[in-house]
């Protein structure tokens, strides 16, 4: 909403300054987006041109001796409208225009111009007139010598809020001024329209079959004159931002930014009937609105009718049959309350908003329907001298409800933390223009019908405090004893990140939203996909299943930026219809670790990716843990260098390489993924105090043997017979070589091991432990058919 | 005898001076000390000695041989010195060549943004609670006191995934589920951070998904002053101890009264800069008193409960803070953006 302060002026008492008043919305009612100069330029007057000749030098140009009361200028214009005998608005040498253009005085062409003749364009005023061919004429009554923005209204100030849902009352100039008089604590005062009424007979009768439509008035104006309004109605309506059009539209606009009460007016002869229906549309009904579009109806629209076919789409725009013209010569105005749902759902749907639909939608006073309606009448007798006849024809089936509620002093006390004097109560009551009773300091408040919306003592709580100033409250804290802390769950999320983080992976933050190709491409198993019904595009339309397509985009992005070592994680979800289940997922590409004057690195591989991964599990005490090759491949994985990943014996999740296919798709080499669910770590994740185990004081024996196996046996096989043959003594069996090649079979592969044993009770001897090594390699010999390698 | 003796010492004792290794020096250590040497022959002879002299000749005979030896001793130790000089000079190193790279790794700067406020509110006696983003619109609209057609609804417009479940547009759901899971209506005091969802496109400050972390007590006596006293907490510690607070009015369906929390400006403090636009005041957050309508559709008796709610834009928050100007930077990781926090 724009406030015009010569406007807002006008109803009050006492003149304000448009900057105080800015501060006082911003601090105790709404938020002000803006405040500016209806017109931006300074040094301007009426001026009078007593005679305009042709410049000597320039065929374009003419030279005026202009009056500006008090002497004569001599001005050079180049405006082909320029004339004798017109009132121009003429800017004098030191004037400012808008775009900080200063006026001087100048030769040109060898003759002298002391100022500039201006167009109304060059004032930054648009759609003053229709259409503007060249410098501004003024009318003939226009005082020479003054100043033309004051003599057209154009000197006005304009504060644009930005309102919120709660506060339709300030979508009218009366509705500021009750909150200016609150906010200021000052006097306003509104006149009563005055009409005349033509005391003769028209047979015009309005019923309605719906309760959606509650309130209707319908007035029969004749002998309307169409015409351009006058200066200070169309200077208001501009610093309303609404663009004058003619005096009918003009004074409806107007009435609505009076009285936030929308009024419509209709060529009456071409309404060709005395009976006006107001009733929903029915299924497929077709209207032509004032836009030209023709627009098919539901049941749910209100319409006005003549009796037989709908005329207007109830409180968003009027039909194209009924509009007024140039040649209108009787209409019928309307001023009506539609239900704010219906209009919304109108309005929506076939995407028609306007400032008509848009007060409708938030709801009006009911109590101006008629004051509005007389309000419009006065200024039709006013500016398009019409005749207003017989009293308007209507109905009225709304019941008003004041809304009382009850405020005891002591609750509103206790909600705000703050100590109210009842006389302080009084006074901002009174401020605010509710009615109240008091006893025993319980106020039983009135709201008057301009203030819609309230529900409950919560709503005049907000209007005693906004008027007394947040500023006055004090600051305490909640008394309420409460513990503050992590759950365990949080806290593991918490060491997750931390371990990534902390071990050199960088936390994305990509969309959960993606298309449908992307969302299913990392599925093991089929699992439903959640659709949006309404996405921004198709590529926001499907919830994600796998965080890996966003870290391979982020690869994607930041390698073709030239970065080489990228390592990302993130905790995301995967959605579906059924649960949103957690995920830790993570890309790794490049070097870990690198030196490049000492030419050293170490290049991610699949085993650093299982290092990193073992080294989680073990800093969250999980031990419980196996690396297996997957039964079918995990897509877009390399099936050869891929494994699913197991806590106690449970599937949680895998780890691999991309596939080459899908690595030339990036073209990234050597890119390492993995993805596991959250929650099947967390239950297995041990918090229980570990219980410390005594160190052995007794020296540990270490043995290196090599065995020659098929190469297609996998190492873990050895390690598991290894680990089921020997006792409690051999504590760490760990694989130092692993080799394939020269001097051996190509079937074959040779792995060397280092085995570690050592007795809690006394030094092993070398015969014990030589025993036991046999025994190891009986077994791989048995087992694996693995020879001693030589 | 003692001239001998005396000069031997000499002999030895220059000798030693001209050694450079420690092989010479042992070797010149058998040939005074060891049983070759002359002074075991002078031992030897000893026996030929009157009684009267043996003792005193003895004793010579000691104390050359100490001289010597302490003359080795401190030669073998300046020998192994110069040793270990030379090997150092020889590893010293340029300690101004690049260290190995280790990828650093961070958490994101929206990640760290939220456990601050966690942190915050931790330290004031919250718990944290989540909910889930594809929420039912019960809980995201209805019961938050917006029901169907409320005009407010405008505000967040929506991304549904049937007619009754969306993508939540906001964490004041996990209000309406703790206040409803909360079966003895008990007091309650969370906060509750998330991923919320609105049908934008995305731009300089907008973005389709975003985080928030909404704050909640409910209590007996629960009041706008406590609300106050909370929030001045929160923007001292995320924004700077000297950080003062205003409230606006405001309205949120959700809270009554409802405000706009604005922190004095942490650049110009307060004078009037660019990042305030010359107001002096940043606006950070929006906040209020939980409507009566909540209370009661959580089933918590408005008569004797009241309290407050805040709801933070984790985005916003962290694009104040650092100076961010493109919100879509927080969701593009770009590693030379998110490597900064």
């Amino acid at each position: 909403m724009k406030i015009s302060m010569n406007w807002l002026n006008d109803y009050l008492t006492k003149k304000i300054d448009a900057q105080e008043v800015e501060k006082k919305f911003n601090l105790m009612s709404q938020e002000v987006e803006g405040r500016y100069s209806l017109v931006d330029a300074k040094g301007l007057v009426i001026g009078h041109v007593n005679s305009c000749v042709q410049h000597d030098n320039a065929d374009k140009l003419k030279v005026c001796q202009v009056d500006v009361g008090n002497e004569i200028l001599q001005i050079i214009c180049g405006a082909p409208n320029v004339d004798a005998n017109q009132k121009v608005i003429v800017a004098l040498p030191g004037a400012v225009l808008p775009g900080n253009f200063k006026i001087k005085k100048a030769k040109i062409r060898g003759v002298v111009s002391n100022g500039m003749i201006c167009s109304l364009d060059e004032l930054g005023v648009q759609d003053f007139e229709k259409k503007e061919t060249g410098i501004y004429v003024l009318n003939d009554s226009a005082p020479i010598g003054k100043d033309p923005l004051q003599y057209m209204g154009l000197d006005d100030e304009v504060i644009d809020l930005d309102l919120t849902a709660n506060r339709p009352d300030l979508l009218s100039m009366r509705g500021i001024a009750y909150d200016v008089k609150a906010m200021f604590d000052i006097d306003i005062s509104f006149d009563k329209p005055k009409v005349k009424r033509v005391k003769e007979k028209r047979e015009l009768s309005i019923f309605t079959e719906t309760e959606d439509a509650p309130v209707y008035y319908g007035q029969i104006i004749e002998n309307v004159k169409i015409k351009e309004s006058p200066y200070w109605l169309k200077s208001r309506l501009l610093a309303a931002g609404i663009r004058p059009i003619s005096n009918i539209v003009d004074i409806t606009n107007y009435v609505m930014l009076e009285y936030s009460q929308p009024l419509h007016a209709f060529d009456f002869n071409k309404v060709n009937s005395n009976k006006i229906l107001v009733r929903k549309a029915k299924e497929n009904e077709k209207i032509t609105t004032l836009d030209e579009v023709e627009r098919e109806l539901l049941s749910t629209d209100i319409v006005i009718t003549n009796g037989v076919k709908p005329i207007a789409l109830a409180g968003v725009m009027g039909g194209a049959e009924t509009e007024v013209s140039d040649s209108t010569n009787t209409i019928l105005l309307e001023s009506a309350v539609f239900d704010p749902v219906s209009i919304r759902k109108t309005s929506k749907r076939l995407a028609l908003k306007s400032e008509a639909s848009s007060r409708y939608e938030k709801g009006i006073n009911h109590e101006l329907t008629k004051e509005a309606l007389d309000r419009a009448c006065e200024l039709f007798v006013e500016l398009a001298d019409a005749s207003i006849v017989d009293e308007p024809s209507f109905y009225n089936q709304l019941e008003v409800n004041y809304q009382d509620f009850e405020l005891s002093l002591d609750k509103l006390n206790k909600v705000t933390g703050h100590t109210f004097e009842i006389d302080e109560v009084k006074a901002i009551l009174k401020r605010l223009d509710f009615d109240y009773k008091e006893k025993n300091a319980i106020f039983n408040i009135t709201v008057p019908a301009r203030r819609l919306g309230f529900e409950s003592y919560q709503d005049i709580i907000e209007e005693i405090v906004r008027i007394y100033g947040y500023d006055k409250i004090g600051m305490s804290l909640p008394k309420t004893p409460t513990e503050g802390k992590l759950s365990k769950k949080q806290q593991f999320k918490r060491n997750i990140r931390n371990f990534f983080s902390h071990i050199g992976f960088y936390e994305t933050s990509t969309y959960s939203l993606t298309n449908q190709f992307l969302a299913t491409k990392y599925d093991v198993t089929e699992t439903s996909l959640v659709k949006i019904m309404n996405p921004i595009n198709t590529d926001r339309e499907y919830l994600r299943h796998s965080v890996i397509p966003a870290l391979t985009e982020v690869l994607s992005y930041n390698h073709a930026r030239k970065m080489e070592n990228i390592f990302l994680y993130e905790l995301g979800k995967r959605y579906t219809q059924e649960a949103e289940t957690e995920l830790i997922s993570g890309l790794m590409k490049g070097d870990f670790l690198y030196s490049l004057w000492q030419k050293q690195a170490v290049e991610v591989d699949f085993y650093l990716l299982k290092g990193i991964i073992e080294k989680l599990f073990i800093d969250l005490k999980i031990s419980d843990f196996d690396f297996v090759v997957p039964e079918n491949p995990i897509p877009n994985l390399h099936p050869g260098i891929s494994a699913n990943v197991l806590i106690k014996g449970k599937h949680i999740g895998w780890i691999g390489k991309l596939h080459p296919e899908e690595e030339k798709e990036l073209n990234v080499k050597n890119v390492f993924v993995f993805e596991f669910e959250l929650e099947k770590i967390y239950s297995a994740y041990n918090e229980n105090v570990k219980q410390y185990e005594p160190i052995n004081k007794y020296p540990s024996v270490s043995r290196d043997i090599a065995v020659v196996v098929d190469k297609l046996i996998p190492a873990k096989d050895l390690y598991e017979t290894v680990k089921n043959i020997s006792n409690q003594s051999l504590i760490a069996i760990d694989i130092f070589d692993v080799y394939q090649g020269e001097h051996l079979d190509s079937q074959l592969k040779s792995i060397a091991m280092s085995f570690k044993f050592e007795n809690k009770e006394k030094t092993l001897s070398n015969d014990e432990v030589d025993l036991m090594v046999k025994r190891i390699l009986n077994a791989l010999e048995e087992k694996h058919n693995a020879k001693l390698r030589q | 005898m003692q001239e001998k003796i005396n000069q031997l010492v000499d002999e030895a004792v220059n000798e030693i001076e001209s050694i450079e290794n420690l092989n010479d020096l042992m070797l010149l250590k058998s040939k005074y000390l060891g049983k070759k040497s002359e002074f075991n022959q002078f031992m030897r002879e000893l026996k030929n000695l009157s009684n009267e002299e043996k003792p005193k000749v003895g004793q010579m005979i000691n104390l050359a041989k100490n001289k010597i030896n302490n003359h080795i001793q401190e030669k073998k130790e300046a020998i192994e010195k110069a040793k270990i000089n030379e090997q150092l000079a020889q590893e010293t190193v340029d300690i101004s060549l690049p260290g190995k790279k280790i990828s650093l790794g961070k958490k994101h700067i929206l990640t760290q943004t939220i456990e601050e406020i966690e942190d915050i509110f931790i330290g004031l006696g919250y718990q944290i609670k989540e909910g889930p983003e594809q929420e039912e619109d019960k809980y995201n609209f209805e019961m938050l006191n917006l029901p169907k057609n409320h005009p407010a609804r405008d505000m967040q417009d929506s991304l549904y995934i049937s007619e009754d479940t969306l993508l939540r547009t906001h964490t004041s759901p996990v209000q309406v589920r703790t206040l409803l899971e909360n079966e003895k209506k008990e007091p309650v005091k969370i906060i509750a951070p998330g991923t919320v969802y609105r049908k934008d496109d995305d731009d300089q400050t907008h973005s389709h998904q975003f985080k928030q972390v909404e704050v909640l007590v409910v209590d007996k006596e629960t009041s706008l002053a406590d609300l106050k006293g909370t929030l001045l907490i929160a923007a001292k510690k995320l924004f700077g101890e000297e950080r003062e607070i205003r409230l606006r009015p405001s309205y949120f369906p959700f809270t009554e009264p409802s405000v706009e929390v604005d922190v004095s400006c942490y650049q110009c403090h307060g004078k009037g800069c660019s990042m305030c636009k010359n107001t002096g005041w940043i606006e950070v957050l929006g906040a209020g008193m939980v409507n009566n309508n909540v209370l009661e559709a959580c089933g918590y008796d408005p008569h004797e409960f009241q309290g407050f709610a805040i709801g933070f834009g984790v985005e916003r928050i962290a694009m104040l803070k650092h100076g961010i100007d493109d919100i879509r930077q927080l969701y593009t990781n770009d590693l030379r953006f998110n490597s900064q926090f």
